[in-house]
């Protein structure tokens, strides 16, 4: 028999039957508002507290007053009693009447009615709100209005526990853990509390499972001890339960203040009440290993959480598989959320009492305007691109489920459509392409539609969709391959091409997620290649290179200050490298107000050892590499390329390969070198052959020029094709682009062109002009100069003209050698600016053996200034053009040879000889062939001669900048001292530019 | 010095922005700004944050003292400390002037922002007022004041400077021949 009673403010209590409201009885008396009622533990009695002052008992079936205490202050209402005075009886025998009486309590005896005890603390002065007996009734709280919580031993009348509320609001409810040893209590601020480990010796109730749930409450209150546990918490059993209704309180309480944060107190503890299901089991999974170790086993049965009484399985538990979900959006059940964030703009949605609404906004007004839609469908998906914004709704009991698209690209005037999906077909996932739109329905099918509204393929898939993302003409698909086991989940991806040719790419190959999380993003890079994120912050990118593996690229949570803090990813681009999101503080997802800012995170793959320098380069080599990978997919699937920064990155990679190499070369690594050097290209290698061979390294240089060789072969079989490449997809570069690194480039090689050719003065200058004209603002001292290996040597000489003056100190060591490297990429840099027409000039022959072009200074001078400022220039080209294109045959001979150059030189008349029917290029080979039969003495005695022709050309050149230089201020005594000492200085130095830096 | 002046200068002064177009990098004489991204966080200057909002080409996301809470904090402090406290920024004011003038929309709790802001204000030129007062009264030769704004400096100056050297004048007239003390040495 349950009897309910109701204080009502009509100063009546009435007791109303809960099974059948019939019989009600009324309780006539009061003369102001009930402030409290309390049964006797046998349903004899009743108790009630009222405003008028007095404390009654009833009885319920005469429906009499049976006492009546006059002990508390008489107001005229409940909001002005001092204290809310809830009545307590003992329970199981109901022996004592509770009643707070100010700051005491005082007991009655059960029948007798009399005042048997008054428990009493000298440290409470407030007024007691509330009193709970303990489940075995031997002890009794009481919470006060200052915040003091009380325990009472009741047989021996002594405090066992005191303690304040941390912040000092009233508490207003308290209940006991059916164990006895926590107390839950909210206060009227609607805090949820638990004071844990109340000191009360009893042993008569089981201590396994209080043990258990000491532990739990351990692990799930560790950060906050005075919130988040209700009265309901001390009923439930399973600890799953307990947890489920923790969060759904916890979500509860914190709504209260930020509507539309999802809160989550433990790491990887969860998801958040829209999932509080799998939040559960997953929880459960994760913590079972740990209940195991603690508790000793047989203490916590394995047993699924939500079925208790099922036989205990000790095996692993199935997780439940996660909801279908929009990457970009926040959980369905908020009432303003974000229905979609990418790149393009942001969706929201809003749907409280008075309105029901969808806010489109685009990052980019140039796109379009910002629209606001009432959502009288009820759209729960969405997704946004250049050209359209993709609803969906779920179906309701009369409606089915829709696609609703508006196509605000669309040239005519109809910008919108609509679709019905068949009946009890549900949309799950949607996404947006260029030119066409995905839908995932419940029925395991993927529907196209071309933007436009019309319908494309269908097709099945293996597994329930769990997100969806499109590219340009890619399609990714995230399913249920199978169902996960604890609290990992079984995904597979599916990656279709939908260009002219279709191709599927991935099919369905395992998701690699971290372990026991689930995807929480899942996108294209703003260049297209495919990444996720999942609930452990780990980011994932599909390396193309490497057979379609997934690389961690990023890992959000390193970068997170607190356990609880997350980044909600909203977008990912691979150059420049950035990793888009948003800092949620103590949530998962950010609430749509105050608007929330984006951070950029950098990447950093997951490589072993990166505080040590070599650590550190392999790191960025590496992720150069992955982040680059782009470039070649999409020149692949016939898209422009921005050969500057392709060229750019591909400098960057060779840099810090030669910055690798120095750093092996150093630590007397010769086979690592050589490791390195095969990823190298074949400029570069040369560039590491001169290295090691100033380092004294003969065996290295050796080894290496074979490399250089087989490389040089490998680039010759490669080049006839390469050009049909390049002149199918010849590429748009913005001319009218004054970037930065065009200017750097542009003014460093003109550097180089004074130095080293100074009888170019005259045209230089006035191209500098002309440069700094473009821009005027673009301070040389405040735009790094990115170009540039070793920017500190570059920072550190100002004037060019010194060089000569400063060549002995080991301070311009740095800045000469910097040369080298720009000559090595600046002459590579020339390439692709030449354009086509240059690549065709170019003789074919001479390409492998010379790596740089003929007066590779002046060419790429001309070629960089042309490309930069070619409005700026066009009057003064010409005559430039012509020198470029027919250079000085001084300059000719200023091109180091190679040993093999030599060789063939002499030996290219028996070649001939023996067969003369071979062309240039075949001779070649033939001739490399011949030479690396040689024998290695011989070989090296041909190298030692080309350094010494070198050395004898180098001599020369720099003999003219002593000659002609005009800075006569800066001529010292020490320029006269003869070319040749000058010479074998400057060798070295240049090369102690890679150097390790070792401080 | 006017205060426009000196709003000027606080002009220089860089808040976040989050603009809606896409621009390259702009090399200008101060430095170069950008690149503008839509829907990423950049510095510019205050000045061109509020031509940019007053073309409604961005969105300013406010410093991270405008916050009711943090100001609430520092206006206590305010009150509480005989001295000056240290402020958030050395522009404040015309910070706080500026953005809610331009982009209150911008900001929230614009209106409680502003109160506090003043409050703050006003509590400080009390403060300013009454050392200086102290200063004259007890006929110092000098005084030092922490944690001054130019902006607050500017308020008080030409009272200041004008009231001395008007009592410099009334104390020379009545000891006629004495050099006297000098107030003017600031």
């Amino acid at each position: 028999m349950s009897l309910p009673s109701a204080p009502l403010s009509d100063f009546m209590v009435k007791v109303v039957e809960v099974a059948d409201s019939s019989q009600q009885k009324t309780l006539r008396g009061h003369e102001a508002p009930v402030l409290s009622v309390a049964f006797d533990p046998k349903d004899e009695f009743l108790a009630s507290a009222c405003c008028d002052g007095s404390v009654v008992v009833w009885d319920i079936e005469q429906q009499t007053q049976v006492i009546s205490w006059p002990l508390l202050k008489k107001t005229n209402d409940v909001s002005n009693a001092r204290s809310l005075c809830r009545l307590a009886f003992q329970p199981s025998s109901g022996k004592f009447l509770a009643v707070p009486v100010e700051s005491k309590v005082h007991l009655y005896g059960r029948g007798s009615w009399d005042h048997a005890a008054t428990l009493s603390d000298d440290l409470l002065s407030q007024p007691i709100n509330v009193v709970s007996w303990s489940p075995c009734g031997q002890f009794l709280a009481a919470g006060a209005v200052g915040g003091s919580l009380t325990v009472w031993d009741v047989s021996s009348k002594l405090c066992v526990e005191r303690q304040k509320h941390e912040k000092g609001f009233s508490v207003c409810s308290l209940a006991w853990h059916p164990s006895g040893r926590q107390l839950a209590y909210t206060d009227t601020e609607g805090c949820l509390g638990l004071l844990d480990g109340v000191n009360t010796s009893i042993s008569a109730v089981d201590q396994a499972p209080t043990k258990k749930a000491d532990k739990d409450f351990d692990d799930l209150f560790d950060d906050d001890d005075d919130q988040l546990m209700d009265e309901g918490l001390s009923d439930s059993r399973s600890p799953a339960q307990k947890r489920a209704t923790r969060n759904e309180d916890d979500d509860e309480d914190d709504d209260f203040r930020i509507p539309s944060t999802g809160r989550v107190k433990n790491r990887g503890a969860i998801l958040d009440d829209e999932n509080s299901l799998d939040t559960a089991s997953l929880k459960f999974g994760e913590d079972k290993p740990a209940d195991e170790e603690d508790a000793g086993g047989p203490v916590g049965p394995a047993a699924p959480p939500l079925l208790p009484s099922r036989p205990v399985y000790e095996g692993p538990l199935p997780s439940l598989p996660q909801k279908a979900f929009q990457a970009g959006s926040t959980p369905a059940h908020l009432t303003h959320r974000f229905m979609m964030w990418n790149s393009v703009g942001i969706v929201r949605g809003y749907n409280d009492e008075q309105d029901n609404a969808i806010d489109v906004e685009f990052h980019d007004t140039a796109v379009h305007h910002a629209m606001h839609l009432t959502n009288s469908l009820g759209h729960t998906m969405a997704d946004i691109s250049q050209e359209a914004v993709l609803l969906a709704c779920p179906s309701t009991e009369e409606l089915a489920s829709k696609l609703q698209c508006l196509h605000f690209s669309s040239w005519d005037t109809n910008k919108e459509w609509m679709v019905d999906m068949p009946k009890g077909e549900d949309v799950k996932a949607l996404c947006l392409g260029q030119g066409w739109a995905a839908v995932a329905t419940s029925a395991l099918m993927v529907r196209l539609f071309s933007i436009g509204g019309i319908q494309r393929e269908v097709f099945s898939l293996p597994g329930p969709a769990v997100c969806m993302a499109g590219h340009g003409e890619q399609l990714l698909i995230v399913y249920h391959r199978a169902t996960g086991f604890d609290g990992d989940q079984a995904l597979g991806v599916q990656l279709l091409q939908l260009s002219r040719r279709r191709k599927q790419i991935l099919s369905g190959e395992p998701l690699p997620l971290s372990h026991k999380s689930y995807l929480s993003w899942l996108g294209f890079t703003a260049e297209g290649t495919p990444c996720f994120v999942d609930s452990e912050g780990v980011v994932r990118m599909l390396n193309r290179a490497l057979a379609n593996t997934w690389t961690p690229v990023c890992s959000t949570r390193d970068t997170c200050k607190s356990k609880s803090d997350h980044y909600w990813v909203v977008g990912v681009h691979e150059n420049p490298q950035q990793l888009r999101c948003i800092p949620c503080k103590g949530s998962r997802y950010p609430p749509t107000l105050p608007r929330p800012a984006v951070a950029i995170l950098p990447f950093k793959l997951p490589l072993c050892q990166t505080t040590t320098e070599k650590g550190q380069m392999e790191e960025q080599f590496w992720r150069s590499v992955l982040f680059h990978n782009h470039y070649s997919f999409l020149s692949a699937s016939g898209f422009e390329v921005d050969e500057d920064a392709q060229t750019q990155s591909e400098k960057e990679k060779q840099e810090l390969l030669m910055k690798m190499f120095a750093l092996s070369c150093r630590l007397e690594r010769e086979f690592r070198c050589v490791e390195l050097a095969e990823l190298m290209t074949q400029n570069v290698v040369t560039l590491a052959i001169r290295y090691a061979s100033r380092s004294r390294r003969m065996a290295l240089a050796q080894r290496l020029s074979e490399i250089a060789m087989e490389k040089a072969v490998q680039s010759q079989q490669e080049e006839p094709e390469e050009q049909e490449e390049d002149l199918q997809y010849c590429s748009v570069r913005r001319s009218s682009e004054f970037g930065e690194a065009g200017l750097a480039g542009g003014r460093r090689v003109s550097r180089h062109a004074q130095e080293e050719e100074p009888e170019k003065n005259g045209p230089q200058e006035s191209e500098e002009e002309a440069q700094t004209n473009v821009n005027p603002f673009a301070k040389e001292a405040v735009s790094p100069v990115k170009q540039s290996v070793t920017p500190v040597g570059k920072v550190a000489r100002a004037n060019p003209f010194k060089v000569s003056a400063t060549g002995k100190s080991s301070v311009s060591a740095q800045p000469r050698a910097a040369n080298i490297l720009d000559n090595m990429t600046s002459s590579r840099k020339s390439t692709p600016l030449s354009g086509p027409a240059a690549k065709t000039s170019k003789s074919p022959v001479l390409k492998p053996l010379a790596p740089r072009p003929k007066t590779k200074t002046q060419s790429t001078l001309l070629q960089m200034a042309s490309s930069k400022a070619k409005k700026a220039e066009e009057d003064k080209e010409p005559d430039l053009q012509k020198q470029a294109e027919a250079p000085p045959p001084v300059s000719e001979n200023q091109r180091p040879k190679t040993g093999f150059q030599l060789w063939l030189e002499e030996n290219r008349k028996s070649i001939t000889a023996d067969s003369p029917d071979l062309d240039e290029t075949e001779v070649i080979r033939e001739a490399m062939g011949r030479f690396r039969v040689l024998s290695a003495e011989e070989r090296l005695s041909w190298t030692e001669r080309a350094k010494g022709q070198d050395g004898d050309a180098e001599g020369k050149k720099r003999k003219r900048p002593g000659e002609q230089q005009r800075g006569g201020a800066e001529e010292t005594t020490a320029h006269e001292s003869g070319a040749k000492k000058k010479k074998a200085l400057e060798s070295s130095s240049r090369l102690s530019a890679f150097a390790f830096n070792q401080n | 010095m006017d205060p426009s002046e000196v709003e000027f200068l606080a002009e220089k002064e860089l808040v976040k922005i989050i603009p809606n177009f896409s621009l390259d990098k702009i090399y200008l004489i101060g430095g170069d700004l950008g690149p503008f991204n839509p829907g990423l966080p950049v510095d510019v200057p205050l000045w061109l944050a509020l031509n940019f909002k007053q073309r409604q080409k961005c969105r300013i996301i406010p410093p991270d003292w405008m916050d009711v809470e943090k100001l609430e904090e520092i206006r206590e402090l305010e009150k509480r400390e005989e001295a000056f406290t240290p402020v958030p920024s050395p522009y404040y004011m015309e910070l706080t002037k500026l953005l809610l003038n331009h982009a209150s929309d911008n900001i929230p709790k614009a209106d409680e922002i502003r109160t506090l802001v003043k409050d703050i204000w006003d509590t400080r030129i009390a403060k300013l007022r009454l050392s200086a007062d102290s200063f004259i009264s007890q006929q110092e030769a000098h005084a030092k004041l922490d944690n001054l704004t130019l902006m607050e400096i500017n308020t008080i100056r030409e009272f200041l400077l004008d009231s001395l050297n008007c009592m410099y004048k009334l104390r020379s007239n009545l000891q006629p021949g004495s050099s006297g003390r000098t107030f003017t040495d600031f």
